[in-house]
């Protein structure tokens, strides 16, 4: 009986050693096993051998591992505050009473659900030029000068892939901000307008604090799907011209396959700490902010 | 109690798998060359693999006698997506002859990096189309040098079937590859052109089409596909050393990463010879304004359409041009590769394809044999040619392989025959793609400046033991 009680009262406990568990196999072993393998020379096939942190010294010494990471930054940096403000502009407008809203949230959501890989090829055969679809209007209409090769130079390929990448999650993070809104008292606005409020100071004062919560996944969410992007860059150009748009991702995946285990480990190591510090010091700063709140 | 019950559990984990990743893989096979991480592995490491491979194939053999009565099942790992269908019916008609062996075939498009997934994980295929430096030097293929097919094999091919380090053969092609310039013929003749030599003429057959048919592009890059870049560096500026030192050299050299023979960064090598010329072309416009973002669909279907002159190619190409454009086989030329320079002569790579190998950790390589043997029977290698549109390795098959049989001979005694490549795994044809975009993209300022870049990936690849 007292042992039953004893289960009884640690049963919430017990009740969490599975998802403990999974996390475990799934996560910390990985985690580890690979912080392991980034201090060896392992090329994934012969033994290794413990080389202490050569591998994590060469990442700093490396040219393409360089362009990567301000790549993948930039990539963010792009993505990620657009991502939220068109999310948040496209949640706010169809938040309001219109005819056909659901259609239209229904059209915006769509491309979230195709997956990344055949979005990138859908827009390069969109974007290709002098075969694509807009470089043969462009010719129909006798605009054949105006077919740029958007892909083909550096700095443009990284602005159409940033674009692409919006265009594909705006509609993830406007539905996250419209539950967001939809949670939010309608009395607090009337309250509002009764003590003489105006639309912008109700947006001001009472519905960004209160969406808080929404912002705050999205731009984890973002933060953390802009840095960490693949798919569709594959797919659009291949991280070309060169390695002008190669992700850090990419180059983690084509390191392991040349051989170099133990530093594809390393820089995925890298990477991991890439994200974890934008999205700690955001959870830091809003921790502060909901408190004032 | 249980807080730390839980606390103790993750920090088991943390431990444990720190301890592994750091630790030996008690799957790697003991005698496995310690340094053969590097793809430079002396030839001291590579013996000892291939003797290790030897005592391998001959203990599984002799486990399998008792129980070579029973069903087995072969797995067979290929990388060729055009042969799938084929090999299956090989395989019908084989099982049908040996209803004690089951072959279960497995296509991968990335086949050369899923290999690498499967030596690790165990699950190592009998047979595979796959066959690198790296896995010979670590001793993960059969040593097939006592096999009788030999005798009927093409003294050229058997030779590039030949590990330089070993004298060994690790691997058996069935069939003949080529890559040199794809014409059109209709074109050429319109336009009084010639198939050209040297530079000089071949730059001057892509003026003259780019000046009296401008809807026509000259020369067809399909950049994207960055492999197909790759294979101007490795055909065109490899070219240079290849016909330089002869294939056998060429290849000792490329293993041995022998800077002093290869000097890729030496004024007027062939890489800085490729990229001047390159960016001339681009220059005058004579290369597809897209050449950074077509495909090699694309150049394809550019070809079959009549929108582009010529493309440099293999001959694998050949099936999928003449079922774009069944029309078009008698318009479609085959030319060597021009000569990079007035000292250089015309190059055409001629190459095993179609390889197979044993995998040392076979538990039938009796079986594997035998089904090998079937394949190498003569009506099989005479299907499989006609299929390929490729001429059989196999001096006993007389295959009619495509229209361009008889220009593919001329292009062979027109041209220094030359073989592929052999990369280090950290560096890629793919790689080296990707460095010809960036030439073409403006990165380099002049021929000189790439071919000092692509030296110094081309050493940081062999030194890879990162």
């Amino acid at each position: 009986m007292q042992t039953f009680r004893k289960l009884s009262a640690n049963l919430h406990l017990y009740m969490a050693v599975p998802a403990i568990l999974l996390f475990g196999v799934f996560f910390i072993y990985p985690l580890t096993r690979g912080i392991g393998i980034s201090l060896t020379d392992s090329n994934g096939i012969t033994a290794p051998h413990f080389i202490g942190i050569r591998n994590f010294i060469d990442f700093f010494h490396d040219d393409r591992a360089r362009t990567d990471v301000r790549n993948t930054i930039l990539f963010a940096l792009g993505s990620a505050p657009l991502l939220n403000m068109f999310g948040l502009l496209y949640a706010l407008l169809l938040d309001r009473k219109m005819a056909g809203k659901g259609i239209v949230r229904t059209i915006v959501y769509l491309p979230a659900v195709i997956s990344p890989l055949i979005m990138g090829y859908i827009w390069y055969f969109i974007l290709q030029p002098e075969r694509g679809y807009i470089s043969h209007v462009l010719q129909q209409v006798g605009l054949e000068s105006w077919d740029v090769n958007w892909l083909g130079v550096s700095s443009s390929a990284l602005v159409v892939l940033i674009l692409v990448n919006v265009w594909q999650y705006v509609g993830m993070t406007m539905i996250i901000f419209l539950a967001g809104l939809q949670s939010i008292p309608a009395e607090l606005y009337e309250a509002a307008r009764i003590d003489g409020a105006g639309d912008r100071s109700s947006l001001w004062h009472i519905t960004l604090p209160l969406l808080y919560p929404a912002i705050k996944i999205n731009v984890v969410t973002n933060i953390i799907g802009s840095l960490s992007v693949f798919d569709i860059i594959v797919s659009l150009t291949d991280g070309g011209p060169g390695y002008a748009t190669e992700s850090l991702s990419i180059y983690i995946l084509r390191m392991l396959y040349g051989n170099s285990t133990g530093y594809s480990t390393a820089v995925a190591l890298i990477m991991f700490i890439i994200i974890i510090i934008p999205v700690f010091v955001f959870l830091k700063l809003t921790r502060k902010r909901e408190y004032e709140l | 109690m249980v807080h730390k019950k839980l606390s103790l559990l993750l920090c088991s984990m943390l431990i444990v798998g720190g301890l592994a990743g750091c630790g030996k893989n008690n799957n790697e096979r003991a005698d496995a060359p310690s340094d053969s991480g590097s793809a430079s592995t002396s030839s001291t490491n590579s013996n000892a693999a291939s003797d290790s491979s030897s005592n391998d194939s001959s203990s599984s053999s002799n486990e399998d006698s008792p129980a070579s009565q029973e069903k087995v099942t072969l797995k067979f790992f290929t990388g060729k997506v055009e042969t799938v269908d084929l090999i299956n019916s090989f395989i019908q008609q084989f099982e049908a002859e040996n209803p004690n062996i089951h072959v279960e075939q497995e296509y991968q498009k990335d086949a050369s990096s899923v290999i690498k997934v499967k030596f690790a994980s165990g699950d190592v295929p009998d047979i595979t189309t796959v066959v690198a430096q790296d896995y010979i030097d670590q001793g993960k293929y059969l040593d097939l040098s006592n096999e009788s097919f030999w005798s009927r094999i093409l003294p050229a091919i058997k030779d590039l079937c030949t590990d330089i380090k070993t004298g060994k053969q690790f691997k058996v092609a069935t069939n003949v590859t080529m890559a040199g310039i794809f014409y059109n013929k209709k074109i050429f003749s319109e336009l009084g052109l010639k198939e050209a030599s040297t530079w000089t003429e071949f730059q001057g057959n892509l003026q003259t089409i780019h000046d009296k048919k401008p809807d026509v592009v000259p020369m067809f890059l399909a950049g994207k596909d960055s492999w197909t870049l790759g294979h101007l560096i490795e055909f065109m500026a490899h070219g240079v050393v290849k016909q330089q030192l002869g294939v056998t050299e060429a290849r000792k050299a490329f293993i041995n990463n022998d800077s002093g023979k290869l000097k890729f960064d030496a004024p007027g090598s062939g890489i800085d010879l490729l990229a001047g010329h390159l960016l001339d072309l681009k220059k005058a416009g004579l290369i597809n304004k897209d050449a950074l973002t077509a495909t090699y669909d694309n150049q394809k279907e550019a070809f079959t359409s009549g929108k582009s002159a010529l493309f440099t190619q293999g001959m694998w190409v050949l099936g999928d041009l003449l079922k774009l454009n069944p029309d078009m086989a008698g318009d479609i030329g085959f030319s060597p590769f021009p000569a990079l320079a007035d000292n250089l002569k015309p190059v055409t790579l001629s190459a095993e394809d179609s390889v197979y190998a044993i995998t040392s950790e076979s538990k039938h390589p009796e079986e594997a044999k035998k089904f090998l043997d079937f394949l190498f029977k003569p009506e099989n290698l005479k299907a499989y040619s006609e299929f390929l549109k490729q001429p059989s390795a196999f001096t006993d098959v007389n295959a009619d392989w495509g229209p361009l049989k008889d220009q593919a001979s001329a292009a062979l005694a027109a041209g220094v025959n030359i073989a592929f490549t052999d990369s280090p795994a950290g560096f890629s044809g793919d790689d080296a793609g990707r460095m010809m975009q960036e030439l073409l993209a403006g990165k380099y300022k002049t021929s000189q400046d790439f071919a000092k870049a692509y030296t110094e990936a081309w050493n940081k690849g062999w030194g890879t033991t990162k």
